[in-house]
């Protein structure tokens, strides 16, 4: 399961460590966008097998953010 | 001699039009898991109303004798029918009968739709799953009438358009519609589709022809691509939800624009209180809250849930439309969503709120706007999407509104954006989160004092003393004081003042003899 940004900004924090078990609306990293703390949750439950962005890196609409199974 | 011959023949042409398609085109329309219009509008519709127009439409067959021998029908199904005890009109195209493509009587029958509607002034519903005229025409060869409509014919668009002035329309996407039946079901109030739906100009081998992109329909016209585009406002889980959602729709709406909403006994409380509206705004406000359970907490209550009922969430996502219950009176709701761009107004969310404002105009729908604008959208993309010009059409619009208004403001309203969020002669609520002005003091400062900050021994702590002198200037208090909102009230105290301010406004609206909303030239 892909993971997307619905927004543009940057990623602010990483939250969840790869490997970790997400529950539905866990928080897997935190975007800056409007001046505004972001979360990017889990859509569904599932293991979080790859991070695609590192913090500072500029995020667009739509870009991946991290695979879930 | 009797009539006798004649009679069997209309129970007969009866018994051919209930074919459809026939049983093969009827069986694998059902493998697709699809419903045949005539389930669809029995599924829609309360049981056995339906009172069917143009039954004997259709393409005949003659023998030698001048026999009927086979009979295609029109494969547009229309007529009367009873939902949730109000009269409407339902129509929809016959996938199984040439695929929806319509036939000369189908076509017919499909124009006098909206003409319908127009005539008995009755809500519209229309269920599509057809594709628009083919290359080589609806007439066989053999039918050798002149081509085309004569001169002095109306345009079939004419209706199509009125009608948006005059009756709530509500269509459903339920399978592939292009060409004429996607202008119709865009031609709505309320648009909701299926997940395996699409909705094509023009379908994949023409795309392929002309542009070179080798796409399927659903790439091309599926749910992820229109419900973003704002050609389509709801998704529907299935046909069964889809028809529910337009059931729910139309119940907040009078039959025509001649006609105040219908309101009902309000099943909540009207001095309902909910402690969690006083704390969920972070004071912090580089944090998100979630609008929708404001509003969820605010309107009444209704068969154990919300009577919220959200329309186009996903097309310009930071700004939230639908319609509510109130006290049992129908409304129509905004707010703005800070999980998208902080809330700002993007060019879709300026005319996704251009369309929902006239809608509820149209249909003499009270506002309740919740307000949490921190402007236009700002940088590039905004600027190439011409957001300027949108969002000015959107607060003419507001402001050219006849319905009343009230409006909570919540956390921001910053800038010419605000302006949109605030209707004529509206009723104004200021939660003590409130903060307004020119532009948020996060941003605005750094800019307007930028030669202090940088001059100043300690710039951040300058920064921050200067914001921190602004916001206060930016608090609702001295607003109050100078009655530049109505009240600054304890957010838990939201629902009950509302409430006292719709029973007065719903009494003063209603004084005048409703009609359609019809407006000039916006920007």
């Amino acid at each position: 399961m892909q993971v997307k940004s619905e927004i543009a900004g940057s990623v602010w924090k990483i939250i969840a460590e790869t490997g970790a078990d997400m529950a539905a609306d866990d928080v897997i990293v935190i975007l800056e966008s409007m001046k505004m703390e972001i979360p990017v949750v889990a859509p569904k439950a599932g293991k979080l097998t790859q991070l695609h962005i590192a913090e500072g890196d500029m995020i667009a609409e739509g870009q991946l953010i991290a695979t879930l199974e | 001699m009797s009539w006798d011959n004649e009679i069997d023949e209309i129970k007969q042409r009866r018994k051919l039009a209930k074919q459809q398609g026939g049983k093969d085109a009827v069986k694998a329309h059902h493998q697709k898991g699809r419903l045949t219009i005539r389930e669809r509008i029995d599924t829609l519709l309360d049981k056995n109303s339906f009172d069917e127009i143009g039954e004997g439409a259709g393409v005949p067959d003659y023998n030698d004798k001048g026999k009927l021998s086979d009979f295609q029908p029109a494969n547009f199904i229309l007529g009367f029918g009873q939902l949730n005890g109000r009269k409407v009109i339902v129509g929809g195209e016959d996938f199984t009968v040439r695929g929806g493509s319509p036939n000369p009587a189908g076509l017919r029958k499909s124009v006098y739709t909206e003409r319908l509607a127009l005539q008995y002034k009755l809500p519209l519903i229309r269920l599509h799953e057809g594709g628009g005229g083919s290359v080589g025409g609806t007439n066989k060869e053999k039918d050798r009438r002149p081509l085309g409509d004569p001169v002095f014919s109306e345009s079939r668009f004419v209706p199509l358009a009125e009608t948006l002035s005059a009756v709530p329309v509500a269509s459903a996407a339920l399978g592939p519609v292009a060409g004429l039946p996607a202008a119709r079901l865009v031609a709505s109030h309320f648009t909701v589709m299926t997940q395996n739906a699409a909705v094509l100009i023009a379908g994949p081998q023409v795309v392929k022809r002309a542009l070179g992109h080798d796409m399927t329909k659903e790439e091309l016209g599926g749910p992820q691509v229109h419900l973003a585009s704002g050609a389509i406002d709801n998704l529907a889980e299935d046909e069964d939800d889809a028809l529910a959602q337009i059931r729910r729709f139309l119940s907040f709406l009078p039959d025509n624009a001649w006609a105040y909403p219908e309101k009902l006994t309000s099943q909540d409380k009207a001095d309902r209180c909910e402690d969690m509206l006083a704390d969920i705004v972070p004071t912090n406000r580089r944090q998100p809250f979630q609008m929708r359970q404001i509003i969820d907490a605010v309107v009444d209550r209704q068969d154990g849930g919300s009577s919220f009922f959200e329309m186009s969430r996903k097309y310009g996502p930071s700004l939230i439309t639908g319609l509510a219950r109130l006290d049992g009176e129908s409304v129509g709701v905004i707010g703005n969503d800070c999980m998208y761009y902080a809330g700002a107004m993007t060019a879709a969310a300026a005319q996704k709120l251009r369309r929902f404002v006239d809608f509820c105009n149209s249909f003499h729908l009270p506002i309740v706007s919740f307000v949490d604008e921190p402007g236009f959208m700002i940088g590039p993309d905004s600027e190439k999407a011409g957001t300027i010009r949108h969002g000015t059409a959107a607060i003419s619009a507001v402001l050219q509104s006849r319905v009343p208004w009230a409006s909570v403001q919540v956390l921001k309203a910053f800038g010419v954006a605000a302006q949109a969020h605030f209707g004529p002669d509206g009723y104004v609520l200021s939660w003590p989160s409130a903060a307004s002005g020119a532009l948020p003091v996060e941003g605005g400062v750094a800019v307007a004092f930028a030669r202090e900050i940088a001059a100043a021994e300690d710039p951040a702590a300058r920064q921050k003393e200067l914001e921190d002198m602004l916001a206060a200037s930016q608090s609702p208090f001295p607003r109050a004081e100078g009655l530049s909102v109505h009240e600054i009230i304890d957010p838990r105290e939201t629902r009950p003042k509302l409430i006292c301010w719709l029973r007065l406004a719903v009494a003063a609206m209603q004084t005048a003899t409703p009609g359609p909303y019809l407006t000039g030239m916006r920007p």
